[in-house]
């Protein structure tokens, strides 16, 4: 009450000791103001967090050391890229983890193969958008190239978006060809030493100029084969090995035995090739499959069982190169297809025998086959002609028998004739299943595209055949008849007629 | 007084609860990654659909000539990095070489060591890339390795015998990770330039690209004060031409061993090209080499292409970026110095 009345009673003077606030302050005054800086502080946080979100590019300004420390990507600067390559290890479940997969296609001339080769893309289970595919097209002289483009496009521009692939990059490069590509150039013993060198230059050109740091693997398939099952990336992912390859078979004609083991790259070493590689000069490379190289290496196609386990595993020293699995990281740590002999071999078998020096696994699955398609040689296709000539052949005298028979009973003879020939109506009714097969669609297989394209060129043949024959009957009828008229009048026609048989 | 009390009672576990939820909020947002690269990193697919993601190279038309300069010939600079050099930075982005025509990588080791060179070269390189646009590289890549790096860097540890092997071996691993992920088809030249160069002529690009040749080398110096005086001194010795010896060495070897310059207990009297140098002689004048030191050397993309890489096993028992000059020669390729021509090493 005197408070009020006379002012503070403890008066200022200059002399007192002066601390302020010298007065006693209500609590309840701070409690409000401290109640209205903490509504103010939720208000701000609450927006600050719905701006992050909504711009999350902010985030990095707010804390800068935070959005280098963690190490990544500035979305601000897009010319500076970060990647951690153990994120990039590759592991058994690549398909869960979203693991990104190279697929390695060298191309040379393989126009005719494209379409079944795009089948087969088409049919990979493994999810497309994460498979990056690189093409090397090098000294083509056919449309492989062209041909290539449009069947890209039509499957990156697919309805189903789940079809579509990741990045593709086509490359262009001559290497400049040591040998022509027909079965037998390829196969010839001399010829390979060159030859593997430069496709193995092709394999590392293609590979260093797709290789990116988010790959986990790469998967190296040739064009050229018939049948793989759709599953091949994990079933291959799923061992979880640095490298892997499958068996590699391809089929015959039943009259060559049906089926043959293909590729005879992939082996285990052996004390005989180990003494033999002694003997060779620093350039020599051993190749398989050939007596001149004796070196009773253990093979993965001739172990092969069609009844055993498909997930059996068989240590390898080199690899074939038809389908490899591979870590990324094998390649990244400096693992290639030596284009030099190294320890006397190269390619694909040099990567076998480079990636055990550098101690990673390689593996071959002796039970799990992939098909490659079969090329006849000169020898088989003489045979294949040979074989068709003598079917027509039986056909004709059977047709002969037939109408000899004809004469006797007419009514079942024709009978049987009608029934063999509604078949061969129907066949010529659909498609041509030859030109299906080229379109990479139907059920032909190579070995039986293969007889139906020789007796195809037989029939060919034998119609030119007839037509000269029909020709020069006819010349020949021709001849006759200007002659009898000729000798009666002369008739222009008739000498031009006359005259053309002599040119 | 009562009515305030009340409400704040009843308020204040609500106001605590809401500021809580709203910071947890506001951190897990700023922490959380921008995009989610929680699995495996997956940068492309890029645009899916438009352009159907489908790229055309023709390899064939690519060159590296010597007039790398005028026909605009891409240069890729690779430097693995565990430590980061203010000098090594200042050096590189004064290169004369457009820097439009330049692409860079860097490749850092994984651990703590190396945490704080990322930090530095991420600051350095974002100021550089958001700098004036005539110094922006073309492209900066950074990458960490997926191994370890067996050894700590410091100077005595490094040049130790026994370690040499391991340790340049993790060393090879890393420069083929960083080129085999960085060259694309646009490339023509790969640089590799060491961490610890701290000077070298500003026109170093073009001076080792007009000699034309697959692999050519600079020759790596250091300088130190000796008594108040500057000094310089050899400092690499894996640039060096053959000697008998050494080729009867390795015959004897078993196929594990490696053979390492400059260690007395190895005494392989091969012509080592620091010792080559003349002062005063011409700059240009080429050596061939044997093998070869990665301090400053410029390859022809090819080689790389072709598959000349840095073996991290013993290959004819040399090792690293001296197996690399082997691998390059089994290749067809040739290895040339440059005696006369002076980098220069950090000095720790």
């Amino acid at each position: 009450m005197f408070s009020m009345m006379n002012g503070n009673p403890f008066p200022h003077t200059s002399q007192t000791f002066n601390i302020s606030p010298h007065r006693f302050q209500p609590r309840s005054k701070s409690q409000f103001l401290r109640r209205h800086p903490s509504k103010r502080l939720v208000l701000v946080l609450c927006s600050l967090a719905l701006l992050f979100f909504f711009f999350p590019t902010l985030r990095t300004l707010a804390v800068p050391s935070l959005g280098t420390s963690l190490f990544r990507d500035d979305p601000l600067i897009t010319t500076v890229h970060h990647y951690d390559l153990s994120k990039s290890a590759g592991t058994g479940r690549g398909w869960e983890r979203e693991e990104r997969v190279l697929m390695c296609i060298p191309l040379r001339d393989a126009a005719q193969h494209l379409p079944l080769m795009f089948s087969h893309l088409r049919n990979l289970t493994y999810p497309h958008s994460l498979i990056d595919m690189a093409f090397l097209v090098s000294d083509s002289k056919d449309e492989t190239l062209l041909l290539l483009n449009t069947l890209l496009e039509r499957l990156q521009s697919d309805e189903d978006p789940h079809q579509r692939f990741g990045h593709i990059d086509i490359f262009e490069k001559d290497f400049g060809q040591v040998v022509g590509q027909g079965f037998s150039d390829r196969h010839g013993f001399a010829a390979q030493g060159p030859r593997r060198k430069l496709m193995a230059r092709a394999r590392n050109w293609l590979l260093s100029a797709s290789l990116k740091p988010e790959h986990s693997w790469v998967y190296w398939r040739d064009a050229d084969v018939e049948v793989a099952p759709p599953t091949v990336i994990e079933d291959l992912m799923r061992h979880n090995k640095d490298v892997i390859v499958p068996n590699i078979w391809r089929p015959l004609p039943d009259w060559l035995g049906g089926e043959q083991p293909y590729d005879l790259n992939s082996w285990q070493e052996s004390e005989t090739a180990i003494q033999l590689a002694q003997t060779l000069g620093e350039d020599a490379v051993i190749v398989e499959g050939y007596p001149e190289y004796a070196t009773w290496r253990p093979h993965l196609a001739y172990l092969r069982d069609p009844y055993g386990d498909p997930d059996v595993e068989m240590e390898i020293d080199g690899v074939g190169g038809v389908s490899i699995l591979a870590k990324a990281r094998v390649f990244r740590q400096g693992g290639h297809f030596p284009a030099f002999s190294f320890e006397r071999h190269a390619e694909t078998e040099g990567f076998g025998k480079m990636c055990k020096r550098m101690g990673f696994s390689v593996v071959g699955l002796p039970h799990y086959v992939i098909w490659h398609m079969y090329e006849p040689s000169v020898d088989d296709l003489r045979h294949m002609a040979e074989m068709e000539q003598e079917r027509l052949r039986k056909e004709k005298e059977a047709q002969e028998a037939a109408g000899k028979e004809k004469t006797g009973g007419a009514g079942s003879a024709a009978a049987v004739s009608d029934s063999g020939e509604s078949p061969l109506k129907e066949s010529s009714r659909e498609k041509d299943p030859l030109e299906m097969y080229e379109n990479g669609e139907g059920f032909l297989d190579s070995v039986r595209a293969a007889e139906l394209r020789a007796a195809k060129q037989v029939a060919e043949e034998m119609k030119k055949q007839q037509l000269a024959m029909e020709k020069a009957k006819a010349e020949e009828a021709a001849k006759k008849a200007g002659a009898a008229r000729g000798s009666g009048s002369k008739d222009a026609k008739g000498a031009k007629a006359a005259k053309n048989p002599a040119r | 007084m009562a009515m305030y009390k009340s409400k704040k009672f009843r308020g204040r576990p609500f106001c605590i609860v809401t500021i809580v939820g709203a910071s947890l909020l506001l951190l897990f947002y700023l922490i959380s990654p921008s995009s989610s690269s929680s699995k495996a990193q997956k940068r492309p697919p890029p645009a899916i659909g438009g352009t159907k993601s489908i790229s055309h190279y023709r390899l064939d038309g690519l060159q590296s000539t010597w007039r790398s300069f005028e026909s605009h010939e891409r240069v890729l600079i690779l430097t693995p990095i565990a430590r980061f050099y203010d000098e090594y930075w200042n050096n590189l982005i004064n290169l004369n070489y457009p820097h439009e025509l330049i692409e860079l990588g860097f490749i850092l080791p994984r651990g703590r060591e190396a945490n704080s060179a990322l930090l530095r070269l991420e600051e350095a390189v974002k100021r550089l890339q958001t700098g004036t646009k005539k110094n922006r590289f073309a492209k900066v890549t950074i990458l960490r390795q997926d191994f370890d790096s067996p050894f700590s860097q410091s100077e005595k540890d490094r040049h130790a015998l026994s370690g040499q092997k391991e340790r340049r071996a993790a060393m090879a691993r890393a420069r083929n990770s960083l080129f085999t992920t960085t060259i694309n088809a646009g490339i023509s030249w790969v640089l590799w330039l060491d961490a610890d160069i701290v000077e070298t002529p500003t026109t170093l690009v073009q001076d080792l690209a007009a000699h034309n040749k697959p692999i050519i080398v600079a020759n790596c110096y250091q300088r130190y004060v000796d008594h108040g005086e500057n000094k310089i001194r050899a400092y690499d010795f894996n640039s060096w031409q053959d000697s008998d010896t050494a080729l009867q060495m390795a015959k004897d070897m078993g196929d594990d061993e490696v053979i390492f310059e400059g260690y007395a207990e190895m005494a392989t009297y091969r012509a080592l090209m620091s010792y080559q140098y003349v002062a005063g002689n011409d700059i240009h004048e080429e050596i061939q080499l044997d093998g070869v030191g990665a301090t400053a050397l410029l390859v022809k993309a090819e080689v790389h292409r072709d598959g000349a890489m840095f073996p991290s096993f013993p290959f004819y028992h040399l090792i690293e970026s001296e197996g690399f000059a082997k691998m390059a020669k089994r290749l067809g390729y040739q290895s040339y110095g440059l005696p006369n021509y002076l980098i220069y090493h950090y000095n720790e």
